[in-house]
């Protein structure tokens, strides 16, 4: 494979990607949306913040002997604003990943292009490869456009980010990329299986909506099914012990919700029969992470809110992931490393999941008959 | 320049190519005749090293097309049977496009655009492709398979959406290209249209080679055959009379005029025995076969 033919390919598709009508009209609405969200964000932080100012000066009010006297609290980082980002990122920059995506190959079979291109001296690797650069070219395009507007909006409001913080908002921009090529890489691969553009769009779509609502969805029902009803408590006298806990996140509207809670009981001591339920809830309530964490592994939109939540709220995912882990709350919010470690399986799989559909367009393409 | 030897493609256990032998010399304008179906774009795919044959092998100028289809596409041109092309970039950007893959640099790529723009008569034409005619986009077809100035070219159905003056001109040019020296392979299922441009054919029906030479040793060889026997026209202003010759192996007679079915050319025998008669010979000729009629026949076969 020679690198300037590639090129050649990646240019021509990049070029035709950002002057065309339809990614422009997205683009621009995908952008104006951004911005909306990011000064509701803005609002949100600056209340914050006030909070936080509000409750130092409290502090500093405190007699000494107080027992609060050495509690801080906690600054807000400015990547609470980005919170905002994550639907909309979901929505119109899940829709234009599949509008770059979904007729790179099947308009070249229709138009008859593939067959003219493919009489050049180039490998037909060189030609995927390159439609996929270009695509790839396109979507980091938008991203960095997003950034940059979100950046300009903070100086714009007087909030300078810190080193740390903008090392979160560039990978913050990082994750969003990957999922967007999550849904590239699918709308790629429908337009290289199909014959035709339409129908190239309509099997997009039904796997966007499939991975991202039919998913979570079928997850819930298969936690269900597998695990069964909870375990009934036995009717004796009780002692109230901590057995379980469960973490739940959802988003939607612009706002990701997290909420971890811990199933309390209250257990005889003297009672083996406690002991056990205990065991049976705690077995009941790991079966159901393990069948949650596992549909949320295939869903690029459940992966995207997992690592973007680590990104922009680290405090939020250290909690849940102590709670169910130790079932106390971490006292100091983790630095950005630490929180990507926590979510390093969701990373591995907004990684693999375009692999995947890039390997079968691959595949396909190379095998294409060009008749 | 062009060879095919035991050339074979196999779709879903059809052989749509069957073992095709074929030889082209440099120079040649070689007409590739057969019904729609009979394999003729699936030959071109495998000679222009867009597919791979399922057995034997092709070669152009010596190089094995399968085993190094990159060195054979630097020097081929190809157009393809109704040609696409980008529709949202002009004429000169979808030629910049394909020229950059044989490492022309911009001046070159420039100048050889400009000529080739000319040559297709589509020079100071600024709509896009997407807007073209039919028969405009056959006419950019043919510069992009000229665009690096090929030593073969690949023609399928040339004309197929030209009017009468793109039909003209693409003779002209398909001449010209000849006396440069350059291999034409023109594909096509229009006998006339081959006639006109081309020095040899090939015939082929369903995936096999049925002939290969010239128009007329082609029509002479698929002629339904008689053995040695010729037919002798035979027309005069009177009423034919009787014919005797032992040559002869019927007469179809109707009024002045008869067909003689013969052992050989009995010609002169003929004139001679109705001279002695008085009867006066308007017309007398060996029947040749009509080719229009050996090739539609050679088709239905």
């Amino acid at each position: 494979m020679a690198l300037d033919r590639l090129l050649n390919v990646a240019r021509k598709e990049f070029s035709d990607h950002i002057t065309s009508r339809r990614f422009v009209i997205i683009l621009v609405l995908f952008l104006v949306i951004s911005a909306i969200g990011m000064h509701t964000g803005i609002g949100y932080y600056n209340d914050m913040l006030e909070s936080y100012n509000q409750q130092l000066q409290y502090m500093q009010e405190l007699e000494v002997d107080s027992p609060y006297v050495n509690w801080m609290p906690e600054k807000p980082s400015i990547m609470l604003i980005f919170n905002s980002m994550m639907s909309y990122m979901t929505t119109l920059g899940g829709i234009l990943a599949i509008a770059i995506g979904f007729d790179l190959v099947s308009k070249e079979k229709e138009t008859r292009s593939l067959k003219t291109l493919l009489s050049h001296p180039l490998y037909r690797d060189e030609i995927i490869n390159g439609k996929a650069l270009g695509g790839v070219g396109a979507l980091g395009f938008a991203m960095v456009l997003a950034l940059a507007i979100s950046l300009a909006m903070l100086l714009l409001f007087s909030i300078v980010p810190t080193l740390e913080e903008f090392a979160a908002i560039l990978i913050f921009g990082a994750v969003s990329l990957g999922f967007l090529l999550a849904y590239f890489s699918i709308a790629l691969m429908m337009s290289t299986v199909a014959r035709e553009s339409g129908n190239a769009l309509i099997y997009t779509l039904v796997i966007f909506f499939a991975v991202s609502s039919l998913l979570p969805l079928l997850g819930t029902v298969a936690a269900d099914v597998l695990v069964g009803d909870p375990p009934e408590p036995p009717e004796v006298g009780l002692i109230p012990t901590i057995v379980g806990r469960s973490v739940s996140a959802t988003a939607g509207g612009g706002y990701f919700v997290s909420s971890a809670s811990q199933s309390v009981v209250q257990v005889g001591s003297e009672d083996q029969v406690w002991r056990e339920y205990e065991e049976e809830l705690r077995n009941y309530i790991d079966k159901r992470m393990l069948i949650s964490d596992l549909t949320t592994l295939i869903s690029p939109q459940m992966n995207y809110y997992t690592i973007a939540m680590a990104v922009t709220n680290p405090q939020i995912t250290a909690t849940i992931d102590a709670l169910y882990n130790s079932g106390m709350a971490p006292e100091e919010t983790p630095g950005l490393a630490e929180a990507l470690g926590r979510v390093w399986m969701n990373i591995a799989a907004l990684i693999v999941f375009p692999s995947v559909f890039f390997a079968v367009t691959y595949v396909k393409f190379m095998r294409m008959d060009i008749r | 320049m062009i060879q095919a030897e035991n050339l074979t493609k196999v779709y879903n256990g059809k052989a749509v190519v069957d073992g095709l032998d074929l030889e082209v010399d440099e120079g040649d304008i070689f007409g590739f005749l057969g019904p729609n179906g009979a394999g003729k774009s699936t030959t071109i795919l495998m000679l222009t090293g867009m597919i791979e044959p399922t057995s034997g092998r092709c070669l152009v100028d010596g190089i094995e097309v399968a085993k190094d289809p990159l060195r054979v596409k630097e020097i081929i041109g190809y157009l393809p049977e109704d040609v696409g092309f980008y529709g949202n970039m002009t004429a000169e950007q979808n030629l910049d496009y394909f020229a950059r893959f044989y490492g022309m640099d911009s001046r070159e790529r420039k100048e050889r655009i400009a000529e080739l723009l000319e040559l297709v008569h589509l020079d100071g034409v600024t709509q896009k492709a997407g807007e073209y005619s039919r028969g405009m986009k056959q006419r950019l077809g043919l510069a992009q398979a000229l665009i690096n100035d090929p030593k073969v070219l690949f023609l399928d159905e040339p004309t197929a959406n030209l009017d009468p003056e793109g039909v003209r001109e693409y003779r002209k040019l398909v001449e010209h290209l000849a006396d440069e020296g350059k291999t034409i392979f023109v594909s096509s299922h229009i006998l006339s249209e081959v006639r006109e441009v081309c020095r040899t054919v090939g015939l082929l029906a369903k995936g096999k080679l049925v002939a290969q030479g010239t128009l007329e040793e082609v029509a002479r060889a698929l002629a339904p055959s008689d053995g040695d026997a010729v037919r002798i026209i035979v027309e005069t202003p009177e009423r034919l009379p009787a014919i005797e010759d032992p040559g002869i192996l019927s007469i179809e007679r109707n009024g002045s005029r008869a067909v003689i079915l013969a052992m050989a050319d009995i010609r002169d025998r003929l004139a001679e025995s109705l001279y002695s008669q008085g009867v006066h010979i308007r017309e007398m000729h060996l029947e040749e076969p009509d080719i229009e009629d050996v090739f539609m026949a050679a088709y239905r076969r």
